[in-house]
């Protein structure tokens, strides 16, 4: 079952088609990683996704609903994990859940309490829950805007750049989570830059570059089209046609 | 839009005309009094200039958030405040300057003076200027070397209060009740002395209304003591702000960039309250409401400029006490009636100023956390006319006292009181609308400074409009009451005409007031749902 459906997806921004008639399927309990240059249109592509801006043209079905008709239903199965996590730094970091809750209308019960809880244990936060989230630093931000989106127990998570701002040990936390969650069938769609991060989780790549998916599949079948052995990075610079290098000609040679 | 502050600036233009020309018509004292008003305005100027220095600069020398990618920069620490100052000069004085310029116009329309006069009002507004801004500047970064660095913006709440007391202690210097008030002087000749009198050989507004005044009526020599004094003050401000900056605005800087606040106080009460108020909104709408109240209290910029409105709102009920209504030669009834409608634009004005620091702002409050709102399941819709119905109870409340208040003292007739308590209550639907509306319109999610945002294109254009939705409004109802009252008097029966005149009167203005709902609520929508 496709648990997202992108249809000629495309986002025109005074002129410039960002993101270009994208299409793209992903199955339930999937971890898509969607990968591209700077400036290909991943942030504008999860922005739509998200529900955040409004595409040009094209169509976002999420569990075979369309967003743009029925925006409340569809924003309710989904988590948003955005690359700058701003918040509400006069809040703390549990009134700031509990406000995430009051969003989604869940009840303020006990197995509700329990949730936060836990979240708050798992990311490490119960410590500093009481305090102003104006206080805390950049990753702990992040691992708050992540409990947040898990609060709902959604059933696609939508996150554009999750590693970026966390040290080793939030990304190992991050990764493993992201595991977790797709073996208990969520669906998630995440941007990344790190191709590390994208080969260790996700079972499927899409690569977009100029606002195009220019390659689809596993990590074989990105091989395959590539043809290129190799880790990710070699298939990604192939694609990419990203043929120089860092160190291939030394800047202090310019 | 660029429209609707011209017809602003041309209203301030006839309004200053008319008063001009309304004060020549009384001999020995017109001049008298039209120098003493210039002094006032040029007064009530400075005194905001200096306000709304501080404010700025606090922002754009402190607290931004690209102060810090600045400070890394190779840029001299005395050019980047220099740098920093001039934009907030800027950023502070457009506003005052574009808005000032049609009263100093009407001075010339009426006095018909020289080039000297338009040269002079030029640059005696430079200087006026300069040396707010110095006197704001130094103020801020003298406060924020004296204070803890974990403390900033409380520093906020301090210099309000000193403000306030420095404007309150400058008006009380200028005794204008007693200007109405002939019979309290022994004679015409102390009359024209109070009147006369300066306010203070050492206020460089004192300086530069004579300066002005000099060119306006061509005294010639006699202002270039004036010119001297103002700008060599202006120039040492500037060479003293930069000596100051060199000696301290780093360190303050630095310091402001320290631990934030981390605990929170008195959360049993703030959740208590915010449980109450949100009660009847639901669960989405109240998680929206709750976190509204809890920045708000937590922010101290923010409810400090609520004590500030407050003391807004007690010197207006205030100026009501003194009134020698008694001693006006006009009949008692009319006058109270030429009163209450005034009253009722007076009101709506303060209340429009409320809206635009509050309400207005109501939307861009939501600051970069935006994204939290827009990717929730809380549509748009409800989300904005949950911000309208959160702040239509309060600003209710306000409209309410205000006009009872003020009504009861001016003692109005039941009619009137009634009139007034109505109007008011159905106008706030429209003035709250008109500031969600706006402030939908024209959001600012990356402001640092949320008070900004209400002096910034949008806040502006809201005062304009809701000033003109206020005037319409008292306009279409004064004639009937007019009417009312001539027939009242004369105890000549109302003609069926006029009915249906006074019948239209009150339609025209309840369909405009549900235009005021409903128009900028609708464009406020769609302007948020097409926001990227």
């Amino acid at each position: 079952m496709d648990m997202i459906k992108l249809i000629d997806l495309t986002k025109v921004y005074k002129g410039f088609r960002a993101v270009d008639k994208i299409n793209l399927k992903v199955g339930k309990g999937v971890v898509f990683g969607f990968l591209g240059p700077n400036g290909a249109g991943k942030t504008t592509t999860i922005k739509m996704m998200a529900g955040v801006l409004a595409p040009t043209e094209g169509q976002i079905i999420i569990n075979d609903t369309n967003l743009a008709r029925e925006p409340s239903k569809v924003k309710r199965w989904v988590g948003f994990i955005p690359d700058r996590p701003f918040v509400y730094e006069k809040l703390s970091g549990l009134e700031f859940l509990q406000f995430i809750a009051g969003l989604y209308s869940l009840n303020n019960s006990p197995a509700l309490r329990k949730k936060i809880s836990e979240l708050l244990d798992i990311f490490e936060l119960s410590h500093w829950q009481q305090e102003l989230v104006g206080s805390y630093s950049h990753g702990m931000k992040q691992r708050l805007v992540m409990c947040a989106a898990l609060l709902h127990g959604p059933k696609v998570l939508i996150v554009d750049e999750p590693i970026v701002g966390l040290d080793p040990r939030g990304a190992r936390l991050v990764k493993d989570i992201f595991r977790d969650q797709a073996r208990m069938g969520t669906t998630i769609f995440m941007s990344t830059h790190s191709l590390q991060v994208a080969e260790e989780v996700c079972d499927e790549i899409a690569i977009i570059q100029e606002g195009e998916i220019i390659a689809q599949g596993s990590g074989d079948g990105l091989r395959h089209q590539a043809g290129v052995e190799g880790n990710l990075e070699n298939i990604f610079l192939k694609l990419t046609e990203g043929k120089r290098i860092a160190h291939e000609r030394p800047l202090s040679s310019n | 839009m660029s429209g609707l502050g011209l017809a602003f600036c041309a209203g301030m233009f006839a309004v200053s005309c008319r008063v001009l020309i309304y004060f020549q018509s009384a001999e020995m004292i017109g001049d008298v009094l039209a120098r003493h008003l210039l002094s006032m305005i040029i007064l009530t100027f400075f005194s905001l200039l200096v306000f709304s220095h501080i404010i700025t600069a606090l922002s754009n020398l402190y607290l931004s958030g690209d102060l810090e990618l600045c400070h890394s920069t190779p840029v001299d620490v005395e050019e980047l405040f220099v740098s920093r100052a001039v934009f907030t000069v800027m950023d502070s004085s457009w506003m005052l300057i574009i808005f000032g310029l049609p009263v100093f116009m009407a001075y010339a329309y009426v006095y018909r003076p020289g080039p000297v006069f338009y040269f002079t009002v030029l640059h005696m507004n430079l200087a006026m200027v300069i040396i707010a801004a110095g006197i704001g500047i130094l103020l801020t970064m003298i406060l924020v070397h004296v204070f803890p660095a974990q403390r900033t913006r409380d520093i906020i709440m301090l210099l309000l209060v000193l403000m306030m007391g420095a404007l309150y202690l400058l008006f009380r210097f200028m005794r204008p009740e007693r200007l109405v008030d002939p019979e309290a002087f022994f004679t015409v000749a102390q009359y024209l002395n109070a009147l006369k009198a300066p306010q203070s050989p050492y206020l460089p507004t004192q300086w530069i209304t004579e300066t002005v005044w000099g060119s306006l009526i061509g005294s010639g020599g006699g202002i270039l003591f004036g010119v001297a004094l103002t700008w060599t003050t202006a120039a040492a401000l500037v060479v003293i702000n930069v000596w100051v900056a060199r000696a301290v605005y780093f360190e303050g800087f630095s310091k402001s960039q320290e631990a934030k606040k981390r605990r929170l106080g008195g959360r049993r009460v703030l959740d208590l309250f915010a449980k109450f108020i949100t009660k009847p909104f639901g669960g989405d709408l109240g998680a929206v409401i709750s976190k509204d109240i809890r920045t708000f209290f937590r922010d101290n910029t923010q409810w400090s400029q609520l004590l500030l409105l407050i003391a807004l709102v007690v010197v207006y009920v205030y100026n009501f006490t003194v009134l020698p209504l008694d001693k006006s030669p006009i009949r008692l009834d009319f006058l109270q009636n030429i009163l209450a409608f005034l009253n009722m634009g007076l009101a709506g004005f303060v209340l429009a100023a409320v809206s635009a620091r509050f309400v207005f702002t109501a939307i861009s409050a939501e600051g970069e956390a935006y994204w939290i709102v827009r990717s929730s399941p809380l549509s748009l819709k409800r989300y904005l006319w949950g911000k309208y119905f959160s702040f239509l109870l309060p600003m209710l409340v306000l409209a309410e006292v205000l006009i009872t208040l003020t009504n009861h003292m001016l003692e109005v007739s039941k009619f009137m009181m009634l009139l007034s308590s109505g109007t008011m209550f159905f106008m706030v639907f429209g003035i709250v609308a008109l500031g969600i509306g706006y402030g939908a319109l024209y959001p600012n999610f990356s402001c640092q400074n949320i008070a900004q945002v209400a002096s910034g294109f949008g806040g502006v254009l809201f005062m304009i409009v809701s000033s003109l939705f206020i005037g319409i409004i008292i306009v279409l109802e004064a004639g009937p009451v007019y009417v009312l009252f001539i027939s009242n008097l004369r105890g000549t029966p109302v003609t069926a005409y006029q009915w249906a005149l006074i019948a239209l009167s009150f339609l025209a203005a309840f369909l405009i007031n549900m235009a005021a709902i409903f128009w900028p609520m609708k464009m406020g929508l769609r302007a948020l749902r097409e926001y990227e």
